[in-house]
């Protein structure tokens, strides 16, 4: 849009609060009040609460499960096994990605925590007590958790209930613990790429397991009214939706009676996308009482029993010329799933959208392939603040580049920038068949470069590599990555058969205040906030005067939900097209107002105004109030649309990152002394959230790559499940962010807007590795595995000989 | 998680002292803090329960022992023990325990080596704190085994040399039930030592103190 110069004009403007105002959060005045409304504050009249029985054990034949015990304890009314919810047919539930997950143990347990049984009473201490009074006898499996072990011929079976079942969701399965074998590009390009190329590099990488780990665990309040036949369930969903599309597929009520309500949510990072067996339990259970049942899960339940993220053993190799120019990808990854494959993907890609593995980068001829495998862990592999899988793709591609760098001798800035899709090729095909649809790296690469004098960095770490008495390793990291996001064009995406659209349904009221309800739930991202200046941009409407409504099945337009950033590229979109069509028909409105033709007519901020006579216009409030009582023949009265948007194509926010790290020669600490964050997410509608987005992360990022990891000990136990162990930065640990930006528009997003939250996360995971291997890449080191704790460092140190 | 312990505790008993505890499986479990065994099932299985409280956590652990081997002959016990607590944690000990002479007359040393499994909650929580929280327990349990040992009346050593025999025939059989009833009847029972539950605030405190040594590289 042309930016207003005249005062009045620009007043006007700032006075709607619209796109590419900071305007500040609604949401924050009730949570910095501690008045938030998340599903623990939700209390019921009689309402009891459920406890769970998991299993010590992470492969283990269940002998007997005796409740006597548990139901004497006082205040218990029931407890539930698999036993009870068989006659239902709801022992085991379907995944989103195909396969089937056991509600409760089935005769046998496939991972530590696991649900066993539920225990209801009639408070939170009875039904704990109750849990340790439930006694189960196991008799003890051998454990297998390493995915290539699993594979291995003479692999104990984990999956009894699949015998004899050669194919699955995603194709024939090869072994009793295979779950699917996904490929993507051209083979034999690729292959022939590397049967001529003068120069190929290789290297395996494993991207270890994490967990979203959001503050609010996840959990529900069941609430069954057996008089109308009616649930309701208040529940931390990401997708309330799908939820109630899932529910009333296994329960039988319809949808029509089925409610899904996302109060505030306290962080998803798509740890709150799927459907777990609490939820299952809970509702049951409320359907069996008639009663209001909540489930809360605490830390440890949460780090170990819900969705996990990443898991992935990578093999990269690039092929290239002498001089760095590269002409072929090609990819290997066994990814372990855990137990069930509950991944959360768009139905058609069991990896996600790994194949954006090619990155900002014109390679002609690419081929990857991913193998899923089950192992003796918790279920999951979700995209946590990232697109699926994207950060496992942006991670494999990075590191690669920087590795085939390291073979031929090359700035790492400098092959980047030769292989760049150059701006001039936009919209730009990949060898994986995904369109990009717009970008301009090497002016944001440029922009990076000059603004942290990276010359002069590099000089100054070659000074340092000549020191041998320097007390420290400095090591400079350099991504620059591209995402896909705003899952997805129907054509491609779908979850459970539904396609994967947004939605928003807006109604203008007389005095021309309005309401906007989406599809969507924000946890954390702001939507109240910037889902109203795109409405106040769109249609002259102050901010301050939109409500934005999003999470209750019962009021909300259908739609997929919030996460892989797909809000802003998609429900942004729903809302852009929905004011649209109230922008035409207020058109229609004014025009008979001012008894002029509609072409007549020019749209200025707030109002219409007749050409060449500006002081006769009708602003939006006067067309809302005519909207009620005074429209042309023929116009329906009221002034309100739906849109359900289906995305064309995804989008492909970039950015440029580059982070300086000093390396204690003697303890291995690594402080990060610089990190500077280029964001491109297209139109920015507030930049203030922008930078919050990107602040927060950056810091999940750094959590990822320096701390986070889930270890397990040869027996399956998880040694990382409390926050004692379990990595999550606080101001103390985490470091300064310098944020940046460019704005290249998305061409075919009807406001140029690409999604920005999980950017940061993507980008910056790669960015700490590439400066920790940078430190000692001159000593031959290619690849580090995260996290990079001190002890890890400092083990590299001593390997590399450079320990003080 | 597995830990592996190999301990030497020096004993200010004899070797028979010693072992009239050591082959009572009773009296042996009565030394380790919070344990009892609550039930004979046959000669060589039992049930037990170990109660321990490390700060506001209670463990109690109940479960089975079979006491795989015991021999006179070599004055050594193995025994397997396995149990699980109520809040989701799991536990086995393989334990193979034998007495040695000491280096003067009238003193032994009881030699012990254990793996010990542990999982579910107490792996989880417990790891870091797994070894040095048994170190503190064994050393607990060899105060009190010192204790009950000492409390042994001395036996003449011909009781001693008559058992001998007996044991010889026996030693090759994986388990032994005539010989603890033939080693243990003529010593009188020992007075039981208190059984002392594991105290929290001693065991954190031996645990922060070798955490402390650990730092200046000599380990208690």
């Amino acid at each position: 849009m042309n930016a207003p110069t005249d005062p009045k004009l620009l007043e006007r403007k700032d006075a709607l609060q619209g796109m590419g105002d900071s305007r500040l959060r609604k949401e924050d005045a009730r949570f910095i009040q501690g008045k938030g409304n998340y599903v623990d504050d939700i209390k019921l009249p009689g309402m009891m609460h459920m406890d769970i029985v998991r299993s010590p054990y992470a492969h283990a034949r269940i002998k007997s499960i005796d409740k006597s015990e548990a139901l004497k304890v006082p205040g218990v009314v029931a407890v539930l096994t698999a036993e009870d919810l068989k006659p239902l047919k709801l022992h085991w539930m379907p995944t989103l990605a195909g396969d089937v997950a056991a509600v409760l143990a089935d005769g046998k347990v496939h991972f530590q925590m696991q649900e066993v049984a539920v225990v209801i009473a009639t408070d939170r201490y009875a039904a704990a007590d109750g849990v340790e009074a439930v006694q189960v006898e196991y008799e003890e499996l051998p454990v297998v958790l390493d995915p290539y072990e699993a594979l291995k011929p003479d692999a104990p079976v984990l999956r009894e209930d699949l015998a004899g079942k050669t194919s699955g969701a995603h194709g024939p399965r090869e072994h009793h613990n295979h779950i699917f074998t996904w490929t993507a590009g051209d083979k034999a390009a690729a292959d022939a790429a590397f049967a001529s190329a003068p120069v190929t590099v290789s290297q395996h990488m494993f991207y270890p397991r994490v967990h979203p780990c959001p503050l609010e665990t996840c959990g529900c309040v069941a609430s069954f009214d057996p008089v109308r036949g009616e649930l309701t369930t208040f529940m931390t969903s990401q997708a309330p939706h799908v939820v109630r599309t899932v529910v009333s597929l296994l329960s039988g009520i319809p949808e029509s009676k089925v409610r899904i309500v996302s109060p505030d949510i306290g962080g998803g990072f798509g740890n709150k996308v799927g459907v777990y067996p609490g939820y299952v339990c809970a509702i049951v259970a409320s359907i069996v009482l008639g009663k209001p049942v909540k489930w809360i899960e605490d830390r440890v339940e949460n780090i170990s029993s819900t969705a996990f993220a990443r898991d992935y053993h990578m093999d990269g190799e690039l092929a290239a010329t002498p001089d760095g120019k590269i002409l072929g990808l090609r990819v290997d990854v066994v990814a372990d799933h855990g137990a069930f494959d509950a991944c959360a993907d768009p139905t058609k890609f069991p990896a996600g959208l790994f194949h954006i593995c090619s990155g900002s980068y014109d390679i002609p001829a690419a081929h990857c392939s991913v193998k899923g495998v089950y192992t003796n862990k918790a279920p999951g592999g979700v995209a946590y603040r990232c697109s699926f899988r994207v950060t496992e793709a942006v991670y494999l591609i990075e590191r690669m580049v920087d590795v085939l760098a390291q073979k031929l001798g090359m700035d790492k800035a400098e092959i980047r920038a030769k292989n760049f899709i150059r701006k001039e090729q936009f919209p730009y095909t990949s060898a994986f068949g995904f369109e990009y649809d717009s970008g301009d790296y090497h002016t944001a690469l440029n922009k990076v470069l000059d603004a942290v004098g990276y010359k002069a960095l590099r000089a100054e770490q070659a000074a340092r590599r000549a020191d041998p008495n320097a007390t420290h390793l400095m090591g400079i990291g350099l991504v620059t990555f591209t995402e896909v996001v705003g899952a997805g064009p129907s054509k491609m995406c779908d979850i459970l058969g539904v396609g994967m659209f947004d939605s928003c349904e807006i109604r203008i009221h007389p005095t021309g205040s309005a309401i906007a309800r989406m599809g969507t739930i924000t946890q954390g991202q702001g939507h109240q906030t910037t889902y109203a200046q795109i409405l106040a941009t769109e249609l002259g409407i102050p901010s301050e005067v939109i409500q934005v409504e999003e999470g209750d099945t019962s009021t909300a337009p259908y739609g997929l939900g919030t996460y892989g950033s797909r809000s802003t590229p998609v429900a942004g979109a729903a809302i852009a097209m929905a004011a649209r069509k109230i922008h035409a028909k207020a058109r229609k409105i004014a025009a008979h107002l001012l008894e002029v033709g509609e072409n007549d007519l020019d749209w200025e901020i707030d109002r219409f105004n007749v050409k060449g006579d500006p002081a006769r216009h009708k602003t939006m409030k006067d067309i809302a109030w005519a909207a009620y009582n005074n429209v042309p023949a023929g116009l329906e009265m009221g002034l309100e649309a739906v849109h359900y948007y289906d995305p064309p194509n995804f989008t492909y926010p970039f950015g440029i990152y580059l982070c300086v790290v000093d390396i204690d020669r003697a303890t291995g600490e690594t402080k990060v002394r610089r990190f500077y964050a280029l964001d491109d997410c297209g139109t920015r509608i507030n930049p203030m959230i922008i930078e919050g987005q990107i602040h927060g992360g950056l810091t999940e990022g750094f959590a990822v790559a320096m701390g986070q990891q889930m270890p397990f000990d040869a027996q399956g136990n998880l040694l990382g499940n409390t926050l004692m162990d379990y990595f999550l930065p606080t101001a103390v640990e985490t470091p300064h962010w310098e944020t940046d930006h460019t704005v290249t528009p998305s061409p075919h997003h009807p406001i140029g807007a690409k999604g920005v939250a999980e950017s940061p996360h993507v980008g910056s995971i790669p960015t700490f590795t590439a400066a920790v291997v940078d430190a000692f890449a001159h000593l031959g080191v290619t690849d580090m595995t995260m996290p990079h704790t001190s002890y890890r460092v400092w083990q590299q140190l001593v390997k590399s000989g450079v320990a003080l | 998680m597995e830990v592996k312990l190999d301990k030497r505790y020096p004993l200010e008993v004899s070797i028979e002292q010693a072992w009239a505890v050591l082959s009572d499986i009773r009296a042996t479990a009565a030394c380790m803090p919070g344990a009892a065994v609550t039930e004979q099932v046959d000669d060589t299985h039992y049930k037990g329960t170990v109660r321990s409280k490390i700060g506001p956590a209670v463990m109690q652990f109940g479960g089975d022992i079979e006491v795989k081997a015991l021999d006179p002959a070599t004055k050594s016990m193995q025994m397997m023990a396995k149990g699980a607590d109520k809040s989701g944690s799991s536990a086995s000990m393989d334990l193979a325990a034998t007495l040695e002479p000491g280096e003067t007359a009238g003193t032994s040393v009881l030699v012990g080596a254990a793996t010990v499994l542990v999982s579910g909650k107490l792996a989880q929580f417990g790891n870091r704190l797994l070894v040095p929280v048994s170190d503190a327990m064994l050393a607990q349990f060899a105060d009190n085994f010192r204790a009950a040992a000492a409390a042994v009346p001395v036996a003449a050593p011909a009781q001693s040399a008559t058992t001998a025999p007996t044991a010889e025939g026996t030693s090759h059989a994986p388990t032994a039930p005539a010989a603890p009833a033939a080693v243990s009847a003529p010593a009188p029972r020992p007075a039981p030592a208190p059984v002392k539950e594991l105290n929290a605030i001693a065991l954190m405190w031996t645990v922060f103190k070798n955490w402390i040594a650990g730092l200046f590289g000599k380990r208690a």
